[in-house]
């Protein structure tokens, strides 16, 4: 189907005036736009695409996908008009919003109750809560907090046929039935459009301080990481070589930046044990310490010419980041790195493979956040799973997408 | 005999083949031995499997499951078989497969945090294996003392601190899993990112019907620096449960609240003599933990709000004995309501917080109108209800009676915006109950997502979704009480 009659098909369901051409960092990931009112027009835009076999893709992750696509998909789905809060309740604790609010939005909407979903993702502002369930984003808070998939307790998304199907609720506990947050969190919009999310929010806390550590060697880094990390319950806990420290504003070879957070006696106990274990500590207080937060949380690994996303069992982190010349930001407690390189690699794909091999060495693996666009088409984005499981993968795929629209051939081993 | 026998019998060879894979010592064919395995927790419904297999290995496991693949023999998995809904159950399942045997922890990697055991491996033992070196296993189900690892991942098991910690699926990191047809797959490992799909989370809370899990790589935590315990009286559980909201909107997260109502007090008294406040309409136990400098601020702003929305009196556990014994007494309680009545049923429902105080006046209403006493202790801080149906299973009519006042229950948990089940599963009791919270393309897609792992449905059959038609047709052959 051509580009004119996808545009005049998909003009029947939603309005002439919600399809067209994207511009920016859109026109990377899709070919037409489309901005359907609501999940029903959703509905009827995917029924067409399986009647019609139109690949189509959440456009809330644009950022990633145009970053991990080597071709664009051909229709784009932005939920910018799907952007609600749907239900709120402070004393629950919980939240439903449509996919696409922004985090930063989201967060808005939490903070007269003094509450937050603590995910933290990159720029919470450019991201949709869609895009950060479906491509599993997460940021410095980790640590104490846990991911999207820790604090998705509910879901509605758009199936195949047009399905509006949803999982778990809006309570904090809830076993009735298969966990559909679980399977449809991570997917990349490969097995359905997400319309609608419910989260566990937590209480902000009263105080958040920042304590900086410069090193002039990476080991010294990661010893002070460890005593840290084994000492005192932080909320962040990340290690930046040279050209991260920069992009935060410190002038240091390595830096280590902590956080600690609580009520004001907890922090004030923190702060002197972290000096204890610590010593030549440097305290970021109060607002400072909020801005200096952003610029950590916000360091823009995709501005880079390659940039992966490492994940191995914690203790094993430091190893491989030794034997790496990439920059990185590291959250040293998780066991989960963003390596970088500012120049395309002379070849990427050998880049890529040390890595790989590195993470696998350590039992985890190696996912690409963005290449360079000169060789974006040649290398494997994901890492591949075991047989078996990339056997169930597949039948899942297969199950939830019959007809192989929802953005295909980008995810793990094409799928 | 059971049904499952009178049904289908089990070919000779078969069971000498099993014997041959799990050794005679890790088979049960005696029908009077079989009894033990009849029902779980769910006491109402009850029905023996024809065989027990209790392998030691994974291997052992997948040789056991090929072995029944070939033959088209669907199996049922048990832990321990103290789930509360009848997820163990054989229900058109000849042959129960127990992970008691496969109890050993593998390996404790402290600079990691994790543990690697075997699915049998007893919950609490995990926390005792790494309590020397200050961490612990944080999901703490109240039969920690007796339920698996293996259990609690097919539940997706809760218990009193998942409320600051999280449950089950929050702690899991990597199973091996053994498909129906024999296949091992991993899923997950030591990492916290996963590659693929999330498949991991599907196998937590799917209820055995995604094949057998055989190992698990858990998250330990260090242990908190310092603990507040405190023992709240009220009046009555609406001021109660009004104390609970307004705590958890303070912006202080306890690591458990839990609530017992006076019939549980009275039970709980009675039985252990632990120094509950035997007239109190009911109590809150308030647990805080953390850094020992913010604990005496949160434990006196607890202490006031509690008091401010009708507490008349708070009192402090002195020291780790007066914590142990209150906790004792929360852990014990559904032993101590045995002394009340020859039969309960425990419920497991959820409401939003703010709306515990409704689904109270509810049950009492229900209570009154079946005639049946009706026990509350619950994760108040979750808002997981479990009311405790009391009745006496030699009276056909108060079983009738049992089983539609914790459907009523479960309804009412709906209506107001909650779920069926908060940490004990759908199992078999509440299949039926399925169609009112999940829509059915809902259901559809559970379905589709179940078969992933075992699309001929052979690991643990006839459980979660109800069947096209009714639910009757799937709940009735092995009914063994009249309803």
């Amino acid at each position: 189907m051509s580009t004119d009659e996808i545009v005049q098909r998909v003009s029947l369901i939603v309005g002439a005036g919600q399809v067209g051409a994207p511009t920016g960092r859109a026109a990377d990931a899709v070919k037409i736009l489309s901005k359907p009112g609501d999940a029903a027009e959703l509905a009827e835009v995917v029924r067409a695409c399986e009647t019609d076999r139109i690949a189509l893709a959440p456009l809330g992750a644009a950022r990633t996908l145009s970053q991990i696509r080597s071709l664009p998909v051909a229709l784009g789905v932005s939920l910018g008009r799907l952007a609600r809060v749907v239900a709120y309740e402070p004393k629950d604790l919980t939240i439903t919003v449509e996919a696409g609010l922004s985090v930063g939005e989201l967060n808005r909407a939490l903070a007269p109750a003094r509450q937050r979903l603590p995910v933290d993702p990159c720029d919470p502002d450019a991201t949709t809560v869609g895009a950060l369930i479906a491509a599993s984003h997460a940021g410095p808070l980790r640590l104490s907090e846990g991911t999207t998939r820790d604090l998705l307790i509910g879901i509605r998304y758009v199936g195949h046929q047009g399905h509006s199907v949803h999982g778990g609720g809006r309570v904090v506990k809830n076993v009735a039935g298969y966990d559909l947050m679980k399977v449809l969190g991570g997917s990349f919009g490969t097995l359905g459009i997400i319309t609608e999310a419910t989260f566990k929010v937590r209480p902000l806390p009263e105080q958040y301080a920042m304590t900086r550590l410069s090193f002039d060697r990476a080991e010294k880094l990661f010893a002070a990481a460890r005593e840290l990390h084994d000492s005192l319950p932080l909320a962040h806990l990340e290690g930046l070589s040279s050209a991260a420290a920069y992009a935060c504003g410190s002038p240091a070879r390595f830096l280590l930046v902590a956080g600690i957070s609580g009520s004001s006696s907890e922090v004030a106990s923190l702060r002197d044990a972290t000096a204890r274990a610590a010593p030549g500590a440097v305290f970021v207080e109060r607002g400072d310490a909020l801005h200096a937060y952003a610029r950590l949380r916000d360091f823009d690994a995709s501005a880079w010419a390659l940039t992966a996303q490492i994940a191995v069992a914690p203790a094993q982190l430091s190893s491989i980041l030794a034997a790496t010349d990439a920059q990185y930001l590291a959250h040293m407690g998780c066991g989960v790195a963003t390596l970088f390189l500012p120049e395309p690699p002379a070849d990427g794909r050998i880049t890529i493979d040390g890595w790989r091999q590195a993470a696998r060495r350590a039992g985890g693996y190696l996912r690409i956040l963005h290449a360079h666009r000169s060789f974006r088409g040649s290398v494997e984005f994901f890492d591949m799973p075991n047989d078996g499981a990339l056997k169930l993968m597949r039948r899942l795929k297969a199950a939830f997408d019959p007809a192989g629209v929802f953005n295909p051939g980008c995810f793990v081993g094409g799928i | 005999m059971s049904h499952n026998a009178q049904a289908t019998g089990l070919d000779p060879t078969l069971v000498a083949e099993l014997a041959a894979i799990a050794g005679s010592d890790g088979i049960v064919s005696r029908s009077a031995e079989l009894k033990v395995y009849e029902c779980d927790g769910w006491t109402i419904e009850k029905c023996s499997p024809d065989l027990l297999v209790m392998p030691r290995t994974t291997e052992q496991v997948s040789a056991v499951l090929k072995a029944l693949w070939r033959r088209e023999v669907a199996f049922v998995p048990r832990g321990a078989g103290t789930g509360l809904s009848g997820g163990a159950l054989p229900v058109n399942a000849p042959v129960m497969i127990c992970t008691s045997k496969m109890n050993r922890i593998l390996s404790i990697d402290l600079a990691n945090r994790r543990v690697e055991v075997q699915s049998g491996v007893v919950n609490l033992h995990v926390t005792n294996a790494v309590k020397r070196d200050r961490f612990l296993y944080a999901p703490d189900p109240s039969s920690q003392q007796a339920c698996t690892i293996g259990g609690n991942i097919a539940e997706n098991s809760g218990g009193p601190h998942t409320l600051k910690y999280g449950v089950t699926t929050n702690h899991v990191l990597g199973v091996t899993l053994v498909l129906a047809d024999g296949e091992i797959v991993e899923l997950g490992g030591p990492a916290e990112e996963r590659c693929g799909y999330d498949l991991l989370g599907a196998v937590v809370g799917a209820e055995g019907t995604a094949g057998i899990v055989t190992r698990a790589v858990l998250k330990i935590i260090r242990e908190p620096e310092g603990h507040r315990t405190l023992l709240a009286t009220f009046a009555d559980v609406e001021a109660a449960t009004h104390a609970v909201s307004a705590i958890m909107a303070s912006g202080i997260v306890p690591s458990a609240i839990e609530m017992m109502d006076q019939l549980i007090i009275r039970a709980v008294e009675d039985a252990f003599h632990v120094g509950l406040p035997a007239e109190a309409g009911a109590v809150l136990i308030i647990e805080l933990d953390g850094l020992v400098a913010g604990l005496d601020e949160h434990a006196a702003r607890v202490t006031e709000i509690a008091c401010h929305n009708g507490a008349s009196g708070v009192r402090l556990a002195r020291d780790e004995t007066e914590r142990a014994g209150l906790w004792k007494a929360r852990k014990r309680a559904f032993g101590a309501v045995g002394r009340l009545a020859p039969n309960y049923a425990t419920q497991d429902g959820v409401v939003p917080r703010t709306r515990l105080p409704d689904i109270l006046r509810t049950i009492q209403v229900i209570s009154r109108k079946y005639g049946l006493a009706i026990g509350n202790v619950f994760h108040a801080g979750d808002g997981n209800i479990h009311p405790i149906v009391l009745y006496d299973e030699r009276k056909p009519e108060e079983v009738r009676k049992a089983i539609a006042a914790g459907r009523e229950i479960l309804i009412a948990c709906v209506e107001m915006g909650g779920s069926l089940t908060g940490e004990h599963g759908i199992g078999v009791e509440k299949q039926g109950e399925m169609p009112l919270l999940f829509s059915p393309e809902d259901l559809i897609a559970m379905s589709e997502l179940r078969h992933v792992f075992d699309p001929l449905e052979r690991s643990n059959p006839n459980k979660v979704i109800p069947r096209p038609g009714s639910c009757v047709e799937v709940a009735a052959p092995h009914r063994q009480v009249p309803i």
